[in-house]
């Protein structure tokens, strides 16, 4: 007789009964109902809730991702004591770099300190890219790289096929250089930026014509992959967190029971934790903008004086030829410190500039989700914040990795929660998601556990922007070689009422 | 009117009109960051040619423990004699990951496939090499017993670990649960050729999982298979902790690796009756780093380890390369943070 209020104790066949031995029984077996001993008080009534869900048939209705939250959540804005003005001077820091930030930058002849663009370049400002859903996010919805060839940015150039006016703003990599009969050198990584313009055509650019790299041919030799831009809110907590906290979250974690294993990506001069980034490759958030002024937009500063040419031209060629170099005509490298500007902030160099606006954006405020015009319920929220830990997601996109050393800059810095839903490390992410390139320690395969703070109101998922599905994106998170294959298949082993209370979680990040 | 030849005049009138408006500059030669013809093999698409820190051997016959196969519904692994026949319809959809850097190996996922009628489930089979853990314990039943002790506050006890016992050998056996959401684990672990194997049923469904408990009375374990004392012998070489000493060495060539990259190597060896190095078996390393290592043990060593006045194979554990966590966690230790 079946006993739905019981758990049976269930028995080995044959083996002997020792005092503390659990034994399983062949649930075939004919049994009378009694009390397990061992039954833990509270799981009775579970088992018959759990019983009753088995007996229910399953919600028909598939769970959706309640989309991009629209309405201001107040992301963008600086930290409290930044507003306040504590301490004096650092308000204007803020200020002066979120305008920087949003200058638009000419090859020359604009005014000083907006010119050095290219000659090869992705965008010309920095928040063209992090525009998402204010300065210093992710792409936004409509593309501005989809306009420059014909809205004069870029006009000696042709729009590679894979940048669209809906599509994700991003950059192209080649996974390997091609040989020197066009075809593909499985023997030679490259994995860095091709950017996608050059200042051909333009005007201010005087005699610099360059082609742009060969992205047809990568895209029909499969030799090519995308990245779009990470959000910086927030990221100042991220950059003061110590190492040993980081260090302690990968050890309580080791043996946890759904497969995850991540490990750390380090820099190669002092061998300490790196934290930005797709694949964490960056140290802090100055090389974090000085490398993406030279990469993304050409132009050169006090982290990397010079001016960038392509992968190949740099390793296997003769670099820029001398007509694309210095075509600002100030010199070198071409964002460099302002000694005699005032006010005080105006005397950093952009970079500083940009980087103090990132590190001093108060980290992304959650908010209430709309799912087909209706509000969701705090409740379901917080249940699918439970669920979020339950199932496992927690272990890599752990909620609060830990507290903030004290900072020396601004005081809401300062032994400050950071809520980044990362462990910043580094994991495996299988053939689904390897993109073939490796940076520092992160081979190909491996990612860094993606902030998931201001989920909510990201457009573009994952590390090329293939989708705007929160579900695909989960579902991405399955393929051979994964660590995260267990906990997706314990999302979607869950009822649809509880994969939905994740998403609508999810979204109020 | 000869037509043909008014073709190339058109074409070339043509070509220079478009000349006149601002067109990229001359085809760019084949190299690097160009192609003009990209002909030949393409890159595949869902496979990681690129990769950092990764398990290899030195040979390819000798049986690693990331080696195991999952075919006709039987999972079976020659490193540590394993074969455990799955129930059927559950088959593994996705490879695991490599090794960690600690020695954590996922050796199969398993789960019913789509088609397969029932509730849902997995099944985790998992290892851990008890020569590179930095947790404080011992063995497979005090790594289990640790867990339980740090088990994370979205879970409960449901059995604390306790002995049981699966296909005729001894086991640990724990179940924690998620109360939110309904999701049981239970956890059977042993001890084989001193790795914690864990085999870690999960599911909502206790009937399922009491099933999948029962079914493992079908596995084929070594005869060594013991929570607290797998530590080789028989069909396998004797598992030794740190016998790479110099009382144990009479040569030892260091690997210098020419690239700083501040992650840890943990190597496996196995030293044959002579005391030469007849297996390597790098659980996580980069190429140049595994080629340094692999060179270098090939010279080593040792005194030959005795047992009943015979002498016999040995497996030890080596770390080369920056260690994760220098210390060992004490196990009396308070929860850090």
């Amino acid at each position: 007789m079946h006993c739905p209020l019981h758990r049976i104790s269930p028995v080995v066949k044959g083996s002997p009964l020792l005092t503390n031995e659990v034994v399983f029984e062949n649930h075939n077996r004919n049994h009378t109902c009694r009390k397990n001993q061992l039954t833990v008080a509270s799981s009775r009534i579970v088992s018959v809730v759990t019983l009753a869900v088995l007996f229910l048939p399953k919600p028909i209705s598939a769970q959706t991702d309640p989309g991009v939250q629209s309405g201001s959540r107040g992301t963008g804005a600086p930290f409290s004591s930044v507003s306040l003005n504590s301490p004096s001077g650092i308000l204007s820091f803020f200020t002066d770099g979120q305008t920087r930030f949003q200058a638009v930058e000419s090859v020359s002849g604009s005014p000083s300190g907006n010119n050095g663009l290219g000659p090869r370049f992705n965008s010309t400002s920095c928040s063209s890219c992090h525009a998402q859903p204010a300065v210093g996010g992710s792409g936004a919805a409509s593309n501005p790289q989809a306009q420059f060839t014909s809205n004069g940015v870029a006009p000696g150039n042709t729009t590679p096929s894979f940048v669209t006016p809906t599509g994700p703003t991003l950059e192209a990599r080649f996974p390997f250089f091609f040989n020197s009969n066009g075809t593909v050198n499985f023997n030679a990584p490259n994995g860095g930026v091709e950017d996608l313009f050059t200042v051909n055509g333009r005007s201010d650019a005087g005699s610099c014509s360059l082609p742009q790299p060969s992205f047809s041919a990568a895209i029909s030799a499969g030799n090519i992959i995308f990245r779009i831009p990470t959000p910086t809110f927030g990221t100042g907590l991220m950059e003061l967190l110590d190492d040993s906290t980081l260090l302690n979250n990968q050890l309580n974690n080791l043996n946890n029971y759904l497969g995850v294993g991540g490990s750390f990506n380090r820099n190669g001069n002092d061998g300490t934790i790196t934290r930005f980034g797709w694949k964490a490759q960056n140290k802090s958030l100055h090389i974090f903008a000085g490398e993406a002024y030279n990469v993304e937009m050409g132009i050169s500063n006090l982290l990397f004086p010079q001016d960038r040419p392509l992968p190949g031209e740099d390793q296997l060629q003769t670099g820029l030829p001398s007509n694309c170099l210095n075509l600002s005509g100030t010199g070198y490298p071409e964002d460099t410190s302002n000694p005699a500007a005032t006010p005080n902030a105006a005397v950093l160099d952009d970079v500083s500039a940009f980087a103090n606006f990132m590190r001093l954006l108060a980290p992304p405020p959650t908010g209430g989700v709309v799912l087909n015009g209706q509000q969701v319920s705090s409740s379901n929220i917080s249940a699918g914040a439970s669920l979020f830990n339950s199932i496992g997601c927690a272990v890599c996109h752990n909620p609060s990795p830990g507290t903030t050393q004290v900072s020396n800059f601004t005081s809401s810095l300062t032994s400050a929660p950071v809520n980044a839903y990362s462990d910043i490390e580094v994991h495996h992410m299988g053939s689904g998601l390897a993109d073939n390139v490796s940076q520092g320690n992160a081979g190909g395969d491996q990612f860094r556990t993606a902030p998931l703070w201001g989920l909510g109101q990201r457009i573009f998922l994952l590390h090329d922007g293939r989708t705007t599905n929160l579900v695909t994106a989960i579902k991405n998170h399955a393929s051979h070689g994964s660590e995260a294959t267990v906990v997706e298949q314990n999302f979607f082993n869950l009822n649809s009422t509880q994969q939905q209370q994740i998403l609508d979680f999810l979204r109020s990040l | 009117m000869n037509l043909r030849f008014l073709v190339p005049v058109v074409y070339a009138l043509s070509s220079i009109a478009a000349a006149q408006t601002v067109a990229p500059v001359n085809a760019p030669k084949n190299g690097g960051d160009f192609s003009s013809n990209a002909s030949g093999a393409k890159v595949p698409t869902g496979v990681i040619l690129v990769k950092g820190a990764w398990s290899s051997a030195s040979d390819s016959t000798t049986p690693v423990p990331e080696g195991g196969t999952m075919r006709d519904n039987l999972y079976a692994n020659d490193y540590f004699g394993i074969s455990y026949p799955m129930p059927a319809g559950w088959t593994e959809i996705y490879e695991g990951p490599p090794p960690s850097e600690s020695g954590r190996y996922v050796l199969a996922q398993l789960s019913p496939t789509e088609t397969t009628k029932g509730t849902h489930g997995i099944v985790l089979i998992t290892a851990q090499d008890m020569f590179f853990d930095p947790q404080p314990a011992a063995n497979a039943l005090e790594l289990v017993t640790y867990s339980r002790d740090h088990l994370q506050a979205d879970y409960k006890v449901e059995i604390p670990p306790s002995t049981t016992k699966v296909a005729d050998r001894p086991f640990t056996f724990f179940a924690y649960w998620s109360p939110v959401a309904q999701l049981h684990w239970y956890v059977l672990a042993t001890e084989i050729r001193c790795h914690a194997v864990e085999i870690v049923l999960s599911s909502q469904d206790t009937k399922l999982l009491e099933h999948l408990v029962v079914d493992m009375d079908h596995m084929n374990l070594p005869a060594e298979a013991n929570p607290s004392a797998g530590t080789g012998g028989g069909q396998f070489p004797i598992c030794i902790k740190d016998y790479a000493t110099d009382e144990n060495l009479i040569t030892r060539v260091d690997p210098v690796f020419a690239q700083r990259r501040f992650n840890p190597v943990p190597v496996r060896i196995i030293i044959d009756k002579t005391g030469s190095v007849k297996h390597i078996h790098l659980l996580s390393a980069f190429p140049d780093q595994a080629k340094v290592v692999t060179d270098a043990l090939r010279q080593w060593k040792f005194k030959p380890y005795m047992q009943g006045g015979k002498p016999v194979e040995v497996e030890t554990g080596i770390l080369f390369g920056s260690p994760q966590f220098p210390a060992r966690l004490k196990s009396s230790a308070s929860a850090v943070e």
